[in-house]
């Protein structure tokens, strides 16, 4: 009996406070009834070894006691869907927005690689942040709404009046939707091919692309900077890239569902002008033609005309991040998708 | 134990969880206190583990659907169940709802059966 007592203890120690001596109370008051059966069935005292295969068949005492206790969650599994799908959306912004931070804003406001490796290294932080926020958030909405149903309200569009029309429009597929023809792909050849010659023309006839403002730049104080020309030759090298690309599609066959891979890889690249214009040293895209004579005139515009035009970079290059991650987002999920699929 | 052991384990303890509640709401129509309504529990073929069934009791005694009370009995104090008022509605709603679902059960494998003779 000195085993039982020893059970019921460590049993005890695992109970909630108040009830403690109750549960215990019953628990022994069943075990020692199931003893005297045995006993009687027997007709003779348990043997050791027999009380402990009693006991292990109880369970152990933190089991025993865990199921006496209601079932405990954070988050209950009627919100648990909500914030999974919240978390999701949070985290992967939360991860484009360090990216972008340590990528783009760092190198541009502090310099340095230190900088940028700082501003990698404090993501994982960040995110378990903004998962700890989320969680606690919903933790206690879920608390409010289990123990108080009569104080926190129903979610309106979810929980009550949810409209089925409200549903989003059908999203497209990798592959849905017509696939590209033939003709489509040899026009598309084509305009590249003509926007090449285009871009070609631009050194000698700066006309087709600044129309009269050509002159104004010809007649006036300001010249372009020579990152420009690499800046054009980078583009120039890009469409012909691109050309050449949609020609291998046509050769191969391949043009119907063009690969998501080069999409991205293409995209990619296209970043590579721009940050070669962002990393431009002092921001140099426009100069004086005689800086001597025009200095004092024209200086303080000079400054306002490179800062606009930094600043613009920076706007584009986080945008077309921005896109890049959720166009490689999209295409990993979509991966992970149809490999599921057939599995 | 393997994936689909683990699986059928899950599906067996979720079928029997509700069957559980049914079976010791119906058979304490009766007064019983724990080890003795585990015993004619057992004895009617639904064997069922004690530290499944006393937690379960304090459950159903929460929620308002048994009615108990410390007696003593054979030189003994003992916590003694029985339905109460309430306990008997809801008993009739799920037995109700236990037999339409049998019955629906049923239903559907015998059209199976049939359909595959």
């Amino acid at each position: 009996m000195e085993l039982l007592e020893r059970y019921l203890q460590a049993v005890r120690k695992y109970l909630p406070l108040r009830r403690q001596d109750d549960i215990v109370a019953e628990l022994r008051a069943n075990m020692e009834s199931q003893i005297e059966d045995r006993e009687s069935e027997l007709g003779r005292a348990l043997t050791q070894g027999e009380f402990e295969d009693l006991l292990r068949k109880m369970g152990h005492p933190m089991l025993v006691a865990s199921r006496y206790r209601p079932q405990q969650y954070l988050i209950g599994p009627t919100m648990f869907p909500m914030y999974f799908y919240v978390l999701r959306i949070a985290m992967l912004w939360a991860f484009i927005i360090c990216m972008i931070v340590a990528a783009v804003v760092t190198p541009l406001t502090q310099g340095g690689g230190q900088a940028v490796v700082d501003a990698l290294f404090r993501t994982p932080g960040t995110l378990i942040q903004v998962a700890a926020w989320i969680t606690l958030v919903f933790a206690g909405f879920d608390f409010a709404r289990t123990h108080y149903p009569q104080v926190c309200p129903p979610i309106p569009g979810i929980t009550q009046n949810w409209n089925p029309s409200s549903l989003p429009p059908l999203e497209k597929g990798e592959h849905s939707g017509k696939p590209r023809s033939f003709t489509q792909t040899v026009i598309e050849v084509v305009m590249d091919v003509l926007f090449l010659g285009w871009l070609l023309l631009i050194p000698h006839h700066p006309f087709v692309l600044m129309g009269p403002g050509a002159a104004y730049l010809e007649a006036g104080p300001f010249l372009l900077a020579p990152a420009w020309w690499t800046f054009y030759w980078l583009l120039i090298a890009m469409n012909i890239m691109q050309v050449a690309w949609k020609c291998i599609e046509l050769a191969r066959g391949t043009w119907e569902h063009p690969s998501r891979l080069l999409q991205i890889v293409s995209k990619a690249v296209g970043l590579i002008p721009f940050i070669f214009l962002l990393t431009t040293q002092d921001h140099r895209y426009v100069l004086l033609k005689n800086p001597a004579v025009d200095q004092m005139r024209y200086g303080q515009t000079l400054h306002q005309v490179n800062e606009g035009l930094h600043f613009a970079f920076v706007v584009v290059c986080a945008i077309v991040v921005v896109q890049l991650a959720f166009d490689i987002g999209k295409w990993i999920l979509e991966d992970y998708r149809s490999r599921f699929a057939r599995a | 134990m393997t994936v689909a052991e683990s699986t059928f384990e899950n599906l067996r303890l979720e079928l029997r969880r509700g069957c559980l509640t049914l079976a010791v709401l119906a058979q304490l129509r009766e007064e019983h206190y724990g080890y003795t309504l585990r015993k004619d529990l057992a004895e009617r073929g639904l064997e069922i583990d004690e530290s499944t069934l006393y937690p379960l009791l304090r459950r159903l005694e929460t929620q308002g659907l048994l009615a108990s009370e410390w007696r003593e009995e054979d030189k003994r104090n003992k916590r003694f169940y029985r339905l109460s008022p309430e306990g008997e509605q809801i008993l009739a709603r799920l037995l109700d709802e236990w037999n339409t679902i049998n019955t629906s059960v049923s239903r559907i494998l015998d059209a199976t059966d049939a359909e595959t003779k």
